[in-house]
């Protein structure tokens, strides 16, 4: 099709403003988290690192550390490994896949409002649905004050996350299984090998690609989780389940320490752009392959 | 037999989906529940007493507001996007030109890139244009939000349309404008109905941009407000699953109606 300069603009130009716009608002904040901005207007008093420097000193930004790791080191794994588990449990149950599919992957579909509302009930300590059970039914001894304890809260808020993400990955590893050419499976088959050999030697090695976008999707899911710590602990006890988007959202809307709050941006901009860039960088290789 | 016996296989499946269906049922059957019944903390038990429809009624008349908001911030701010998004990934994904490439990555990374990263400009541009705390300032918002992932996803589907449809196009002398409204649009109906899709869902869902750029009840989507209503009706379970209930409605009736879309959506939108 013959096309000119001049359509190259008309269809560009309107992604293109956006896509400026926003990388302008990155430069923007980048300018902010080195202003001592704190009240509702504009401030632009140059402070340099002082804002990133005030952050380091705060016990608070290392608790904030320290769950933004716990939610990288605890949510990822069991998530990928149950979903490609599932994804291949699924592939295997035949018929009933139509079945399952969609009892794994609705929670996606929910907002984390609804998500946090149902597990905070879910795991309040006294009137919460699973001390009830627990109670219920002679188990009473292992009830927990799940979130209302703030070295549980975290991993309550991740279990969550687990329940809701785990169709996500499911879905992406079973796309990725129907792609392996299927006389590779077969062949494996014929010459005598188990299910679980096929998944050890055949399924985990052929979805490398799967693995490294599920695993960057959760990641990047890891450094913007907001909802569901403001819905079911804000931040609390204490603080002890603030992460990094939260604070980011306290410190400039709630507390107006607005170029604190950039700095903290700049932060999650940094930690994302180790995922954003190489994932971009491959999909732009595979677009012009 | 070295086949794993489907029977094992088959009791575990089903045990997880009974576990992965817990919090739902749960919603559900609360949802419905007398005060009364909700004080006797059997939770894990269907309603004996009586189907309370009040609850519902009780908890629309918080949130149908913001309902309200949602459908008429929702929609226009999918459509905008789509169009935008797809009007760009023709050429991203048919036309090979000087910066192609670039154009591509740039979009890419602003569509994964969080948002808590440009939420404070975005503030301050919709303070100064005087649509902070208003409907069209948060379609202009999730517009500019989400034209590139609309961009992304659907240039992954156009990529799958045939070279010879815009070689048969050309040969009947029709230029890119007129391709992309006559033959790329009905063509790629796929790609664009899972878009549009999957970004009303995002959009409906989304709680941080909502959270942050209203204030009060009259323009606020639904999610802040649900997310209020567990504050102010604490303790009331059935009225809170109730809310959150209503609130899944949209997005569920599409899960369950337009699945194979939403699939499609999220697949082309990471995978690919």
């Amino acid at each position: 099709m013959t096309y000119t300069r001049a359509h190259i603009f008309l269809f560009l130009a309107p992604l293109l403003v956006i896509v400026l716009l926003l990388y302008g608002m990155i430069v923007w904040t980048v300018g902010v988290s080195m202003d001592n901005w704190v009240g509702m207007a504009p401030v632009w008093r140059f402070n340099g690192i002082q804002n990133y420097i005030t952050l380091f000193k705060m016990d608070r930004f290392w608790v904030n550390l320290q769950n933004n790791l716990t939610w990288l080191l605890v949510f990822i794994v069991p998530t990928a490994a149950m979903g490609l588990v599932l994804a291949y449990a699924l592939e295997l149950s035949g018929k009933a896949e139509s079945l399952f599919r969609p009892l794994f992957l609705y929670p996606l579909a929910l907002s984390f409002v609804v998500t946090g509302t149902v597990w905070a009930w879910m795991y309040d300590p006294d009137a919460g649905v699973i001390n009830n059970f627990l109670r219920a039914v002679g188990l009473g001894n292992l009830s927990q004050p799940w979130i209302a304890d703030p070295h549980q809260a975290t991993f309550c808020l991740i279990g969550a996350a687990i329940w809701q993400y785990t169709g996500f990955a499911m879905t992406l590893y079973l796309a990725a299984i129907r792609d392996i050419p299927r006389e590779t499976t077969e062949a494996a088959r014929v010459d005598g090998a188990s299910d679980v050999q096929i998944f050890r030697y055949v399924i985990v090695p052929n979805v490398s690609h799967a693995t490294m976008i599920v695993v960057g999707m959760l990641t990047l899911f890891t450094l913007k989780v907001f909802d569901l710590v403001w819905v079911m602990t804000f931040g609390g006890p204490g603080n002890s389940t603030e992460v990094f988007p939260f604070f980011m959202f306290i410190a400039t809307f709630r507390q107006q320490f607005v170029g604190l709050g950039a700095a903290i941006s700049i932060i999650i901009l940094i930690l994302a752009s180790a995922v954003v860039v190489p994932y971009a960088y491959l999909s732009m290789k595979r677009l012009q392959s | 037999m070295k086949r794993l016996s489907r029977l094992p296989l088959m009791m575990i499946l089903v045990l997880l989906a009974l576990v992965w269906l817990l919090p739902m049922y749960t919603m559900l059957i609360n949802s419905l529940k007398t005060q009364h019944e909700i004080g006797q903390s059997q939770y894990m038990l269907p309603p004996h007493e009586r189907l309370e429809f009040q609850n519902y009624a009780e908890a629309f008349g918080v949130l149908k507001q913001g309902l309200l908001n949602s459908v008429i911030i929702s929609v226009p701010a999918t459509a905008f996007a789509v169009f935008l998004g797809s009007w760009a990934a023709f050429f991203l994904a048919m036309m090979r030109f000087k910066y192609s490439q670039l154009i591509f990555f740039v979009t890419t990374v602003a569509t994964f890139l969080p948002y808590q990263i440009v939420i404070l400009p975005l503030t301050q541009v919709l303070v100064r244009a005087d649509l902070f705390n208003t409907r069209p300032g948060l379609i202009l918002a999730y517009l500019v939000l989400n034209t590139p992932m609309a961009a992304l996803i659907t240039s992954t589907f156009f990529q799958m349309v045939p070279v010879e449809l815009q070689e048969a196009a050309a040969l009947d002398g029709c230029g890119p404008v007129t391709f992309y409204w006559r033959i790329l649009l009905p063509v790629g109906q796929l790609g664009i109905v899972s878009t549009a899709i999957l970004i009303f869902t995002f959009i409906w869902n989304e709680f941080l941009i909502a959270q942050a750029m209203t204030q009060g009840p009259f323009n606020q989507m639904v999610t802040p407000v649900l997310a209020g209503l567990k504050g102010n009706y604490a303790q009331l379970w059935h009225i809170q699953m109730a809310g959150a209930m209503i609130t899944s409605i949209p997005p569920l009736l599409i899960f369950i109606f337009l699945g194979r879309y939403f699939v499609a959506g999220l697949t082309a939108g990471t995978f690919k």
